[in-house]
C-alpha cells in the first residue's frame, strides 16, 4: 500500500546501503532493498491505524455518523457528555487511579533501586518480580480481587483470632467508591514493570559500567549509598525510564480491565462507561461515547503533560541540592523503610497467586478457613471442556500477531545496522505510540475503518489489532540485544564473500536465538492478555481466554475465575519455559553451557 | 597530628588461594607506589582499601586511617578518595558543578558553613590554580582528557579525603600531558600532606613518586 508512494525515499535508502552499508553487488539485492524498506513499514504501520484510529471517533463525536445519516457537525454529542450525572466523579476517579498508582510505581521503584544498587539483592528482587511481568492485567485484577474481597485471603488470616469475623464482613473491597482496589491492582502490576525498564537500561554495558562506577565516585566522596544514588544515578538513569513511564501512567488512566474487575460500578472510571456507551444497543450513544474518547484522550494527554511539567519543575527546584554538598538524608531510615515496603509488596503478590491458586481447586471453604476444605479439580475440569475454542483462538492469534511483530522487528534493526545510522528519535517515539495512546479512543475508530476496507474475517483484524500492541514490546526486547552484536563477525562473514541474507540468517540470528526466543514468549504473553482489542476488533465473535475471564471475573463463581486466570498465567510462563530451555539445546554458545 | 595510612597484616585471597599480604604504613606526603603485572592484585588491594572487596575475594588486616580503625566503615565513611584511569566526571553537571558535588557541606577548616558563593570562589581559584581558569561552566564531555584528569584531581581533592588512592591514573593520558599532570596531583599530595597509595605499570611513575616501591608478583 506504500511503496508506490515511497519509491523516492525507497532509492534513496538503497543507494545509502550501498554507500554506506557492507559491500554488495552494484545492484542491491532483494534482501537489502525488503530490509530498507522495513522501518518506514513498521512506521506506517503504527502510525496509520492509530492516526486512523483517532479521525475515525472524531467524526462522530462532532456527530457526523453516516450510518445514522447524520450529516450535519454539531455538538450535540459533547452537550449529552456533560450531561453525564456524575461526569466529575469519574474524570476525578480515572485521573487519581492513573496519578496515583503511577507515583507509587514510580517512587517504588526509586527506593528498591536505591537502597539495594550495589547489592546481590538487586539481582534476586529483579528474578522473583519478573513472572508478574506476564500475568495479563485481567489475571492479575482477579487475583487482587480474591485478596481483598471481605471473605479474601486477607479477611480469612486474620479472622476470627484477629477480627472477631464469624462470617464474611460487609466490605468496601474490592469495589470501593475512591478506586483504592484498582490503585493496588495497578500498582502491583505496573511496579515491576518499571523496575524491570530500569534494570534493562542498566544492563547496556556502556551506560551500566559508567553509571555503577560514577556510584563508586560518589561513594568515595562520602555520600551515603541512597543519597548517592538520587544524585549521581537518576539524573543519567531517568531518561531513559521517562517513556516507560509515560506508557504506564496513559494505560493506568484509560485502562478498562482493571476498573471492570476491581473498580466501582456507579459511577465507573471514565474508560469503563464510554465502553459501555459504545456497546449500548442504541447507535445513538454512540456519538456521545465518541465525544467521550476525545475527553478521555484530552485527560491522558494532560496527565502525560503534568507529569512532563513536573519533570522540568523538580530539576529546577533541586538543582541547588544536588551541588550542596549534603551526603546524608536519613539513609538507614529510609534503607529499613524499603527494605519492610518490598517485603511487603512481594507478601502480597505471593498471597495473591496463592489464594488464586487455592480458589480454583477449592471445593468447599466456608469463611474464617485459611485451607480449603476439600480439594476438586471439578473446576478444571468443566473449564477445559468449554476452553477449546478460546484456548484454539488465544494461541493462533498470539502466534500470528508474534511471528509477524518479530519478522518486522529483525528486519528494522538490521536495516538500522546496514545503513549504519541509528533509528531516529522520532521512530523511537512512534514504536510507543500504541501504548501511549489510549486504546479507548482510537480502537473504535480502528474498528469502523477495518469494517470499512470489507473485511469480514474477524480473525485477521484481531490479530492486526494485536500486533499494535505486541509490536512495542518485542521491538524494546529485541532492540538491545540486537545493537549489542559484535559487528566484526558481519564484517568477516562478508570478507568472505557472504552476501547480507546470508550474514543475517546464517550468522546473526543464530547469536539472537536465546533474545528472539524471549522476544517471542513476551509477544505472545502481550497478545494472550489483550482484553479491548480482541472484544471490539472481533465484533464480540472471538472469544479468547482473556475475554472469558473478564466476563466470568464479574459475573460467574469466584472458582471458575480462578481457573481462567490461573489459564491466562500459565500460557505465557510456558512460552518463557521454553524461551529459558531450548537455548540450552540449540545453537548453544560457550556463555549460555555454564548457566 | 600527623597524618598516615596503615595497612595491618593484610593478606589477599582470591578463590582462596593467597594473592598478596602486605604490611605497610605511609606517612601523610608520602606516595606508596604498587607495581606488579596484571592479574597480580593491584586493582584488588585498592578495593579492598575502599571497602568493596568483588565475590571471590577474600581478606584479612586492617586499615588504620590517622590512628583510626576503619576496616569495618562502609565506603562512604572513609574518607578515602580515589582518582581511577578514566576520569568519571558526572555528565549530567558542569564541571563546576563536578566539584561542587565533591566539597563538604561545611568547610572544615573554620566554625561556619561556606554560602553557595563562598563555594563558586574557592572552586574558581581551584581551577585556575591548575590552569583551567574560566571553564567552570563547561560540560565535562566536551573537555580534553587532560582537563577531565585535572577536574577529576579538584573533585578528590576539594573533597578533604584522608588519604588518596591512585589506579593508574595517567596510563590515558600521551606522554607529556601524563609528565605534566603526574606532576601537579604528586604536587597537591605532598602540599595537602595526604598519604597515598598509587598503583601503575609504568616506572617512570614509580620514580617521579620518590616513596617506597612495592613489586607483586604473580
Amino acid at each position: 500500500m506504500s511503496k508506490n508512494t515511497n519509491n523516492k525515499t525507497t532509492k534513496e535508502k538503497v543507494h545509502s546501503a550501498t554507500i554506506t552499508g557492507i559491500t554488495a553487488p552494484y545492484k542491491t539485492d532483494l534482501f537489502t532493498r525488503i530490509v530498507s524498506l522495513s522501518p518506514t513499514f513498521l512506521l506506517l504501520l503504527l502510525i496509520l491505524p492509530v492516526l486512523g484510529g483517532l479521525v475515525c471517533v472524531l467524526l462522530p463525536a462532532f456527530s457526523w455518523v453516516t450510518a445514522l445519516e447524520q450529516t450535519t457537525v454539531s455538538l450535540q454529542g459533547f452537550h449529552d457528555l456533560w450531561q453525564t450525572p456524575g461526569l466529575t466523579q469519574m474524570v476525578a476517579l480515572s485521573i487519581a487511579t492513573g496519578l496515583l498508582s503511577t507515583l507509587l510505581a514510580f517512587v517504588m521503584t526509586l527506593m528498591i533501586l536505591a537502597a539495594f544498587f550495589n547489592s546481590v539483592w538487586l539481582n534476586r528482587i529483579e528474578h522473583l518480580l519478573s513472572p508478574i511481568l506476564v500475568i495479563p492485567h485481567a489475571a492479575a485484577a482477579i487475583a487482587v480481587g480474591f485478596l481483598i474481597a471481605p471473605s479474601g485471603m486477607f479477611s480469612r488470616l486474620i479472622s476470627p483470632w484477629l477480627s472477631g469475623w464469624e462470617l464474611a464482613p460487609d466490605g468496601m473491597f474490592p469495589h470501593d467508591p475512591y478506586g483504592i482496589s484498582i490503585i493496588l491492582g495497578l500498582t502491583l502490576k505496573e511496579l515491576p514493570f518499571l523496575l524491570l525498564m530500569a534494570l534493562g537500561a542498566l544492563a547496556q554495558p556502556e551506560l551500566g559500567k559508567k553509571l555503577r562506577q560514577q556510584y563508586k565516585v560518589a561513594l568515595n566522596l562520602g555520600y551515603y549509598p541512597i543519597t548517592a544514588f538520587f544524585k549521581a544515578v537518576l539524573p543519567v538513569l531517568y531518561p531513559f525510564l521517562r517513556l516507560p513511564i509515560l506508557a504506564v501512567l496513559a494505560y493506568a488512566s484509560a485502562s478498562v480491565e482493571m476498573p471492570l474487575i476491581l473498580g466501582p460500578n456507579t459511577p465507573p472510571t471514565l474508560a469503563v462507561t464510554i465502553m459501555q456507551w459504545f456497546n449500548d444497543v442504541d447507535l445513538n450513544l454512540r456519538i456521545k461515547a465518541s465525544a467521550g474518547a476525545l475527553l478521555q484522550l484530552a485527560l491522558t494527554g494532560s496527565l502525560i503533560a503534568l507529569w512532563l511539567g513536573s519533570e522540568r519543575a523538580i530539576k529546577t527546584c533541586f538543582n541547588g541540592t544536588l551541588l550542596n554538598g549534603k551526603r546524608h538524608y536519613a539513609d538507614a531510615l529510609w534503607q529499613k523503610i524499603t527494605a519492610a515496603l518490598t517485603t511487603v509488596v512481594i507478601g502480597f503478590i505471593l498471597l495473591a497467586l496463592i489464594g488464586l491458586l487455592m480458589w480454583s481447586v477449592a471445593g468447599f471453604w466456608r469463611f474464617p478457613a485459611v485451607l480449603p476444605e476439600q480439594l476438586v479439580l471439578l473446576h478444571f475440569q468443566s473449564a477445559f471442556t468449554q476452553m477449546s475454542t478460546p484456548l484454539f483462538n488465544t494461541i493462533t492469534i498470539g502466534i500470528v500477531s508474534t511471528v509477524f511483530a518479530i519478522v518486522l522487528t529483525l528486519l528494522c534493526l538490521e536495516a538500522e545496522q546496514l545503513s549504519q545510522k541509528p533509528l531516529s528519535t522520532f521512530t523511537s517515539l512512534i514504536i510507543y505510540l500504541p501504548l501511549l495512546v489510549p486504546s479507548i479512543a482510537f480502537l473504535f475508530g480502528l474498528v469502523w475503518l477495518q469494517q470499512l476496507v470489507n473485511n469480514q474475517t474477524a480473525f485477521f483484524n484481531v490479530a492486526f489489532t494485536h500486533l499494535l500492541f505486541v509490536l512495542p514490546y518485542v521491538f524494546l526486547s529485541l532492540a538491545s540485544s540486537y545493537r549489542r552484536l559484535d559487528p566484526h563477525f558481519a564484517h568477516v562473514a562478508a570478507s568472505l564473500g557472504a552476501t547480507p541474507a546470508k550474514v543475517f540468517l546464517q550468522v546473526k540470528l543464530p547469536q539472537l536465538f536465546a533474545p528472539i526466543l524471549i522476544a517471542i514468549a513476551l509477544g505472545l504473553a502481550i497478545s494472550f492478555g489483550q482484553y479491548l482489542p480482541t472484544l471490539l476488533a472481533g465484533g464480540g465473535r472471538i472469544a479468547t481466554i482473556t475475554t472469558e475471564a473478564v466476563t466470568l471475573a464479574n459475573g460467574a463463581s469466584r472458582r471458575t475465575s480462578a481457573v481462567y486466570a490461573i489459564i491466562q498465567m500459565a500460557l505465557p510462563l510456558v512460552g518463557f519455559i521454553l524461551a529459558w530451555v531450548l537455548p540450552k539445546y540449540f545453537f548453544k554458545s560457550g556463555k549460555n553451557s555454564s548457566r | 597530628m600527623q597524618s598516615s595510612l596503615q595497612i595491618k597484616d593484610l593478606q589477599l585471597y582470591r578463590q582462596g588461594e593467597l594473592l598478596l599480604s602486605l604490611d605497610e604504613q605511609i606517612a601523610g606526603g608520602e606516595i606508596l607506589t604498587i607495581m606488579g603485572p596484571s592479574g597480580s592484585g593491584k586493582s584488588s588491594l585498592l578495593n579492598w582499601l575502599t571497602g568493596i572487596l568483588p565475590n571471590g575475594f577474600t581478606a584479612t588486616g586492617e586499615v588504620w586511617l590517622n590512628d583510626k580503625n576503619v576496616s569495618h566503615l562502609p565506603t562512604h565513611l572513609r574518607h578515602i578518595g580515589v582518582l581511577y584511569q578514566d576520569a568519571l566526571l558526572f555528565s549530567h553537571l558542569s564541571v563546576a558543578g563536578n566539584i561542587a558535588f565533591a566539597m563538604p557541606q561545611d568547610n572544615k577548616n573554620s566554625a561556619e558553613k561556606l554560602n553557595k558563593k563562598q563555594r563558586r570562589e574557592k572552586i574558581e581559584q581551584a581551577l585556575e590554580q591548575v590552569g583551567l581558569a574560566g571553564m567552570e561552566n563547561r560540560h565535562p564531555d566536551n573537555l580534553s582528557g587532560g582537563q577531565q584528569a585535572r577536574v577529576a584531581l579538584l573533585r578528590t581533592l576539594l573533597s578533604a579525603p584522608k588519604a588518596i588512592l591512585l589506579d593508574e591514573p595517567f596510563s590515558k593520558l600521551d606522554t607529556q600531558l601524563r609528565v605534566d599532570t603526574r606532576q601537579l596531583v604528586f604536587e597537591q599530595i605532598r602540599t595537602h600532606k595526604l598519604p597515598a597509595i598509587m598503583v601503575t605499570h609504568d616506572y617512570s611513575d614509580a620514580e617521579a613518586a620518590k616513596g617506597k616501591v612495592i613489586h607483586l608478583d604473580l
